[in-house]
């Protein structure tokens, strides 16, 4: 089976997935990530400031993944942990953003834990390790 | 614009089919369909065909479906398109076929669907079912469909009180109306405790709360209302049809306890059709995972948001309920043939309106207005049809 994300495409999407990097809108000020061409909120602005999100955020909401329910290129991870969760995460700043949990509480994933942003192997295809951002709990309540 | 009848309809059973490939099963289904016209067809009469398939066979004919299979039916010169938007293709060949026909452009047209699920491996059929979600970033948190449509209900169950027990209660249901359906991939019934109690997928489903993977196609004939009645006098009529988008991603959605596709699609189905919810007497709805049946009841207007799982508490959508959904078995039961599942319902759907439902336990008596909802991937689009009987 052919790659599913092409490594030129990866690298198009660094500046996202290693560093978090928005978009604000220069029109309605509002912050798009992952980047927009036309902003999604006003739907009109077309220029955009690049701005670094926090990375902080609150699950907005939550699943765990099962073996069956893992992609192909995911499966091995769902083999060697069993399952892993993945959160949809509401950034201080505005966007929500899906990414797996790393470090899940003993006491279980509830909705409107605050979590941050961590640096993370992803997954590896064409032979080449993909980084970015996962979240985990968040170590303070800054 | 022109009136639009269907005047016939076919479908293959559900399922799985070693022997039969993609031209096998629309062929089948083409030749029920034909056969289900009462009066004689000559079937170089039709002028287009639109084909909804995800896949072809995952990936087996990249381009050009739909002149391959119309010429392997007879029709090697109509107007034939493959219609793609993943799980609602096949709602969206039903979409265009009829705004072909309303327009006045065409008087005969054919809507169809298909798709070969049952050929590759496991691993190839998740890869293929993945990439038609929001495969940069909702794909690299290691999320296939079941995953996003997992994070729906469990923020449906945060706000609105949705237990566990309300999404077996959907796949207890659809199974059960499977069991009277020859067309069912699945035609048995499971207990509540079961369906509770399956193989985790993606918290909190299990694999109760999916749908299979199908081996399938279905074909109705659409035509110009003006002329329906030379070719039978039971037509059902497309009294309103509607399609809209939406974000792909999840994380791109103001709200993810509805879809904003479904609810412009209903609005402009029920405008045209000049009826309201209530009017509805059964409906097929998209129900690839439990929680997805749950969200159409509100996004349709059955119920307000947030209050679907009293219509099940209720038992308001069983067979013998007020508004019965899903008598086919859904997707859950009846299975899911990407491409063919629109089409699969608008055949189930004139075979209730013209009291044809083959066996007598599973016919909806005194019908009047049906609604079919087809929905792609997690709702980036979304078709709506409403159907009157003709024989009135």
């Amino acid at each position: 089976m052919g790659a599913h994300i092409s490594i030129p495409m990866y690298q198009r999407a660094v500046p996202q997935r290693y560093r978090l990097a928005g978009q604000k809108c220069l029109k309605c000020g509002k912050v798009n990530f992952p980047p927009k061409a036309v902003c999604k909120y006003c739907l009109t602005g077309a220029e955009f400031e690049e701005i670094q999100l926090s990375g902080r955020g609150i699950v907005y909401s939550y699943t765990v993944i099962a073996g069956g329910g893992a992609p192909p290129e995911f499966s091995e991870e769902a083999r060697c942990k069993g399952k892993y969760p993945v959160v949809l995460v509401e950034l201080e700043e505005g966007p929500r953003v899906i990414a797996q949990l790393v470090n899940p509480p003993a006491e279980g994933i509830t909705i409107g834990m605050k979590v941050e942003a961590v640096f993370r192997k992803i997954y590896e295809e064409e032979g080449v390790i993909r980084y970015g951002f996962k979240f985990r709990p968040a170590t303070s309540d800054s | 614009m022109e009136g639009v009848a269907i005047i016939g309809a076919g479908q293959t059973r559900y399922g799985d089919f070693p022997n039969k490939g993609v031209k096998e099963l629309f062929a089948e289904a083409y030749l029920e369909m034909l056969q289900s016209v009462d009066q004689s067809l000559d079937p170089q009469m039709i002028q287009a065909a639109y084909i909804g398939c995800l896949s072809a066979g995952s990936g087996f004919q990249l381009g050009q479906l739909a002149p391959l299979l119309m010429g392997h039916v007879g029709l090697p010169n109509v107007n034939a398109v493959r219609i793609e938007n993943a799980c609602a293709s096949g709602g969206f060949a039903l979409y265009n076929a009829a705004c072909a026909v309303a327009s006045g452009k065409f008087d005969l047209v054919v809507a169809a669907g298909v798709e070969k699920m049952r050929d590759v491996s496991s691993s190839k059929g998740r890869y293929w079912l993945g990439v038609s979600g929001d495969t940069e970033y909702e794909r690299l948190a290691g999320s296939t469909f079941a995953g996003i449509y997992a994070l729906m209900a469990a923020r449906y169950m945060h706000e609105y009180g949705l237990k566990r027990e309300h999404l077996s209660m959907v796949a207890v249901k659809n199974h059960k109306h499977a069991v009277a359906n020859p067309k069912a991939q699945f035609r048995k019934e499971i207990t509540i405790e079961q369906a509770m109690n399956g193989v985790p997928v993606a918290h909190p489903f299990n694999v109760w709360d999916c749908s299979p993977t199908t081996d399938g196609a279905a074909v109705v004939l659409l035509c110009n209302a003006k002329i329906a009645r030379n070719f039978t006098s039971k037509p059902v009529y497309l009294k309103g049809f509607g399609a809209a988008s939406d974000y792909l991603a999840i994380h791109d959605r103001n709200s993810i306890t509805r879809l904003a596709a479904t609810r412009k699609a209903a609005a402009e189905a029920y405008k045209q059709a000049g009826i309201g919810p209530g009017d509805v007497n059964f409906a097929e709805v998209h129900d690839c995972f439990t929680i997805a049946e749950i969200l159409a009841y509100g996004d349709l207007g059955f119920c307000e948001e947030g209050r679907a799982h009293y219509l099940l508490e209720e038992g308001v959508t069983q067979l013998n309920g007020k508004l019965p959904v899903n008598s086919s078995g859904g997707l859950k039961a009846k299975g899911h043939p990407i491409g063919a599942t629109g089409c699969g319902m608008a055949c189930e759907i004139f075979k209730q309106l013209r009291d044809e439902a083959k066996e007598p336990s599973r016919q909806i008596k005194n019908a009047r207005f049906a609604l079919s909802h087809n929905v792609g991937g997690s709702g980036g689009t979304a078709a709506v049809f409403i159907y009157q009987r003709g024989d009135e």
